[in-house]
């Protein structure tokens, strides 16, 4: 060590640990497909539920101001509480999926890269529910999800730098579809879908097989 | 070759010290734990390492409580993060042969 110097092997090494320690790098791709899975559930209740409430076009209706202050008000426990079970439930599953994988790869599931992530994503996030909530209180309730998918995208976009390289592809759809839905908001619970339904799935399934496939250190192969 | 041999720090001579600056480079600051894990060192192997790199001037170390546990941070100084850098460009020059 002290005479041999092997420029590649120690630059390699240093290129490693540089990401390594500032990049959380076991989130589970099936952490994707779970929450996709939950939030296409939750599209679909929704649009029954407001079926139900509001009759044909529930949605629509609502989202272009065909329903009174009142109604309007009326749905908003319903609406948030469906959103918080569904975001409670998303989490769960993202969680177990990449604690499996931290597990697997023998990898700390809760570090300075994750702390990192997770206040780069979390503030963004509250500012957008707020936002959200109070396009609500004032009416413009077809502006909910289009300000939903382009704050999470943003969310994503400033957390992608401490995590894999797919999250910011994922950041740019979600905004893509929430300028979208901006011109579209009778068809915002199909954006919803699309967003953080669809689009989880997709990147989920390509971060599965890109990282995820095949035998992990010091693991059997996955079925 | 042997003149840019030479010009490798001797400080970053050990993959562990290396590490360390990697890690501190990436990160602004990290806690004696945290370099430990990213590492996968035992205590004494990293303290000795970090306190050649304080003892160069390369690494800043602050000590404060967390609670009622002591907390030791390490963040790169100034002529650390110059002597890195300089220290990779000596590698690289390495590897494009002059």
């Amino acid at each position: 060590m002290q005479s041999e110097v092997d420029p590649l092997a120690q630059l390699s090494e240093i290129r490693a640990i540089m990401e390594r320690s500032s990049r959380f790098l076991s989130l589970s791709g099936l952490a994707g497909v779970g929450a996709g899975v939950v939030a296409l559930i939750g599209a679909g209740v929704a649009h029954v539920a407001l079926e139900h409430e509001l009759g044909p076009e529930g949605f629509a209706r609502l989202a272009t101001g065909g329903v009174g202050p009142d109604d309007r008000r009326a749905l908003l426990p319903l609406l948030v509480g469906l959103a918080v079970v569904m975001i409670g439930l998303g989490l769960v599953v993202a969680f177990f999926f990449t604690r499996r994988r931290a597990a697997r790869t023998g990898q700390r599931l809760w570090g300075g890269a994750a702390r990192r992530l997770a206040l780069s994503l979390s503030a963004p996030l509250a500012a957008g529910g707020l936002f959200a909530l109070a396009l609500y209180r004032e009416g413009a309730v077809g502006l909910v999800v289009p300000a939903l998918l382009l704050f999470y995208g943003l969310a994503l976009l400033s957390a992608s730098k401490y995590t894999l390289d797919e999250i910011r592809g994922l950041g740019y759809v979600q905004v893509a579809l929430g300028l979208v839905g901006l011109l579209l908001p009778p068809y915002g619970l199909w954006l919803f879908g699309a967003g953080f339904g669809v689009a989880h799935i997709l990147y989920g399934i390509r971060m599965f097989n890109r990282y995820e496939r095949g035998p992990q250190p010091g693991q059997a192969p996955l079925a | 070759m042997k003149h840019s041999i030479q010009a490798l720090n001797k400080a970053f001579d050990h993959r562990v010290r290396l590490g360390v600056m990697a890690v501190l480079l990436a990160n602004e600051a990290a806690s004696f734990n945290e370099l430990k894990e990213t590492l996968d060192l035992t205590d004494g192997n990293l303290a000795s390492h970090v306190a050649a790199l304080e003892k160069a001037g390369y690494v800043a170390v602050s000590k404060q409580f967390v609670g009622r546990k002591p907390s030791t941070t390490y963040a790169v100084t100034t002529e650390g993060r110059t002597a890195f850098q300089e220290h990779l460009a000596a590698l690289e020059k390495l590897l494009s042969g002059g």
